[in-house]
């Protein structure tokens, strides 16, 4: 097959694909299921990458998850297709996933503004087949991590992720070179280690 | 050199990390069972009969009773004569004019009232008691006396609202 041929092919499944998701969207803003479930199966691998790397626990990203697709059920009357629905579905995933980690903050974080220091590393059952930054990610310090995943993984840029935190623009690039730093230092040890 | 490769390595990675992560579990069921329980909700709020419109009366109830847990009774002895007569005449006024819209209305029978707004009437009831009794204490309380005859007005109100005899058009 020739290349314009090939990208005439890879065309036509772009625009079956957006069709097909119009129409679940149509159908389930009609209040079907099916339709509903589809949106869920093409979806769900984002939605919970981004809760579990935010959260950085694989039981409260499946909660935030199903959290995240009640919502869009709930709301999809408003998303009315000035942007594309995958983009609307993770500005709904992003602020439910931050809503959850404010009611998750214990009053003595609250009170003091506590920084955390970077976790332990998690659980094994919580890290299988995950790739070797991911387990790291999930080892930096909350803020550090929440605001590395927003900018460098998710594309946000800094004064959305500002806005999103309440805090300063200088902050959230604070937290990301912190985040960067603490990533390469591990990345070199893991480095170091391999090769002894 | 060292900082350059590993920064290098460090976007590299970043540049390969998959945007999907599976669940180890189907999250499906919990999600449909939680559309579900929401819908029937939706229903059921939908097929409620419509009922006069008892909020505001509660409203004011609470609003009555969180006023005089806050209060800070601070009576004033030598003016107690003359205001104790100020909430005697609100009394009155209120007992007159209760009294005649009752018999307005056919003298109906409050207590034979559906539960709900029964319950609406004894929170204002109580709420009139307390006024009444924190009155005992600061006669001279004008912000008191204020709220008293509102709590009155809104008794009256509900009375008026529930037997008062509407039009009907054919």
């Amino acid at each position: 097959m020739t290349l314009s041929a090939q990208n005439t092919v890879i065309n036509a499944q772009d625009i079956f694909a957006k069709k097909q998701e119009q129409e679940w969207i149509i159908n389930a803003k009609a209040g079907d299921r099916q339709a509903f479930n589809h949106l869920y199966q093409e979806n769900i691998g984002k939605v919970y990458a981004l809760c579990f790397r935010m959260l950085s626990s694989r039981d409260q990203a499946e909660d935030v998850a199903q959290e995240v697709f009640v919502q869009v059920w709930l709301k999809l009357e408003n998303f009315r297709g000035d942007a594309k629905f995958s983009t609307w579905l993770h500005a709904v995933a992003t602020n439910t996933a931050l809503t959850h980690m404010r009611k998750q903050k214990n009053w003595l974080q609250k009170v003091f503004s506590i920084e955390e220091q970077p976790q332990a590393e998690p659980a094994g059952n919580e890290i299988q087949d995950l790739s070797d930054l991911d387990k790291l990610i999930l080892r930096l310090p909350e803020k550090a991590r929440v605001v590395f995943v927003l900018f460098a993984v998710e594309g946000y840029r800094h004064e959305e992720i500002a806005t999103m935190l309440n805090m300063a623009v200088g902050s959230s690039k604070s937290h990301y070179h912190r985040a960067r730093n603490l990533l390469k230092d591990w990345l070199e040890a893991k480095e170091s280690l391999n090769d002894e | 050199m060292n900082k350059l490769k590993a920064e290098q390595n460090l976007q590299a990675q970043i540049d390969g990390l998959s945007h999907d992560i599976k669940p180890e579990r189907d999250l499906w069921a919990g999600i449909e069972h939680a559309i579900e329980h929401n819908s029937q909700q939706h229903v059921a709020n939908e097929i409620k009969p419509k009922r006069v419109n008892i909020a505001p009366f509660a409203w004011a109830a609470s609003i009555v009773v969180a006023v005089l847990f806050t209060w800070n009774i601070n009576s004033n002895k030598d003016m107690q004569i003359a205001q104790v007569s100020a909430v005697e005449v609100l009394q009155q006024q209120y007992s007159q004019e209760k009294n005649s819209m009752l018999v307005s209305f056919g003298e109906p029978d409050l207590s034979q009232l559906p539960a709900d707004i029964q319950k609406q009437f004894n929170e204002l009831q109580s709420a009139r008691t307390s006024l009444e009794a924190a009155l005992a204490d600061d006669p001279n309380n004008k912000d008191l006396l204020n709220l008293l005859k509102w709590t009155q007005k809104q008794e009256l109100n509900l009375l008026e609202q529930l037997f008062s005899p509407k039009w009907q058009t054919i």
